[in-house]
């Protein structure tokens, strides 16, 4: 039997860590054997969503979860994968487990995942859509209230002036500024949208519709930070050229029907 | 919708600082409607044509939101992740791309901690892409642009993102 148990250090004389969903480490031992696992840096630091450890956890397929406290979603998760949870655990590692292995822990009834929809998982559902949508509102509002002000004071000369009409030109032209702007893809459809209606093509549309999802100078940094500035510098200047590649064959593509 | 900070509250300042692009274009109009009115109550004309225009989609939005929240969860998109380079792997990595919401800054703790545990960059690359690919958002998009034009760029995106990944994985070794 595996068994994942919170704790603030790296052994079995560590104490166990009260929060489940916070903890640094995670110490997954198995029973039979009694050889253990350190899973260290779960990122949270007593802080964060408090998720990580609870992923960790089903990822390894452990059959228990001992810890002191484990947050309702957590638990949530945790029952919707069989994965039993002892709360209320205090002490060392090592004397959690010997307690355990002597039968001094009541052990919790296994859980019945519950596929239904609850009234309380709708209002959940109806909740977190509420915020992403809050979340995203604001961008959104600004984006239509400049393209009011767009509207009334550029011209459609003044647009003709930098996408001329030269497909190459306009899909690179239209990349360029899909890259340098990043943020939700609904703002690229509005934007692109009036666009159009002003006269540009929908190649450089296009492009710039794909190149605001799919490359980001502004995110560049943050990528080459998670992933290595080779990959962050490869993926985008990629993504740009695919993204001029991929509107010259939509539009190609679109004629033909 | 999938999005790894889901329970965490927003923090005052966060939202405050959200709300300073609109309220400083609002500010614009504020001034235009002293100076010049005339251009002021045309500006605001075109506000209320593209808000009527994008209203009806972004109810379609909603309801697709709620849908995916209800029936998915982050971990859902974690489970599907780390499934290898195999056909299966790359499409429940395309999956996730697709269904993952959210800044993509909070992803990025995530995809490192895949990174740092040998996932392949490729696949990486090919998350990243498909989150480009925002089924719930198509409403929007095929109100500006048709079916046709939203579904051939749909498919395309996608196809892309595996030639990126694949490149990628070519160009970035481990």
């Amino acid at each position: 039997m595996k068994i994942a148990i919170s704790t603030d250090g790296h052994d079995l004389n560590s104490r166990v860590e009260h929060r489940f969903g916070t903890s640094r480490y995670l110490i997954i031992i198995d029973t039979e054997t009694m050889a253990f696992e350190i899973v260290p840096d779960l990122g949270a630091n007593g802080q964060g969503s408090g998720m990580q450890a609870v992923a960790v956890a089903i990822d390894r397929k452990v059959d228990m979860v001992l810890t002191g406290y484990c947050s309702p979603m957590g638990e949530e998760y945790l029952s919707a994968h069989n994965i039993k949870l002892l709360t209320g655990v205090e002490g060392t590692v090592g004397e959690v487990i010997a307690r355990y292995q002597n039968g001094d822990y009541d052990y919790p009834r296994p859980s019945v995942p519950d596929d239904r929809i609850s009234r309380d998982k709708l209002i959940h559902a109806l909740k977190v859509s509420g915020e992403q949508i809050f979340k995203i509102m604001p961008i959104i509002l600004g984006v239509i209230l400049l393209i009011g002000l767009f509207q009334v004071f550029v011209t459609e000369e003044w647009v003709s002036f930098i996408f001329t009409g030269n497909r190459a030109l306009d899909t690179f032209l239209g990349a360029c500024f899909g890259s340098l702007i990043a943020g939700n893809p609904i703002n690229s459809y509005i934007i692109g949208g009036e666009l159009l209606d002003f006269g540009v093509g929908l190649f450089g549309v296009t492009a710039f519709i794909l190149a605001w999802v799919n490359v980001g100078l502004i995110q560049l940094p943050a990528e080459a930070a998670a992933l290595c500035w080779r990959f962050a510098l490869v993926r985008n200047g990629l993504s740009f050229v695919l993204s001029m590649l991929i509107a010259t064959l939509t539009v190609g593509i679109l004629s033909f029907i | 919708m999938i999005n790894p900070r889901l329970s965490n509250a927003i923090p005052k300042r966060r939202i405050l600082q959200k709300w300073l692009f609109p309220a400083s274009v609002l500010g614009i109009y504020g001034i235009l409607f002293i100076e010049m009115p005339d251009k002021a109550f045309q500006a605001f004309e075109c506000i209320c044509k593209i808000s009527v225009n994008v209203l009806f989609p972004f109810c379609l939005v909603f309801i697709l939101m709620v849908f995916l929240n209800l029936f998915l969860t982050p971990l859902h998109i974690t489970k599907w992740l780390d499934k290898g380079v195999c056909i299966r792997g790359v499409l429940l990595t395309m999956t996730a791309g697709i269904l993952s919401t959210g800044p993509i800054y909070a992803w990025y703790p995530l995809l490192k901690n895949l990174h740092k545990r040998g996932f392949p960059n490729s696949l990486i690359a090919v998350f990243l892409g498909n989150r480009s690919v925002k089924p719930f958002l198509l409403p929007v998009m095929i109100s500006y642009f048709g079916w046709a034009y939203t579904l051939i760029l749909a498919v395309l995106n996608v196809l892309g993102t595996l030639l990126t990944g694949y490149s990628v994985g070519f160009l970035v070794k481990k």
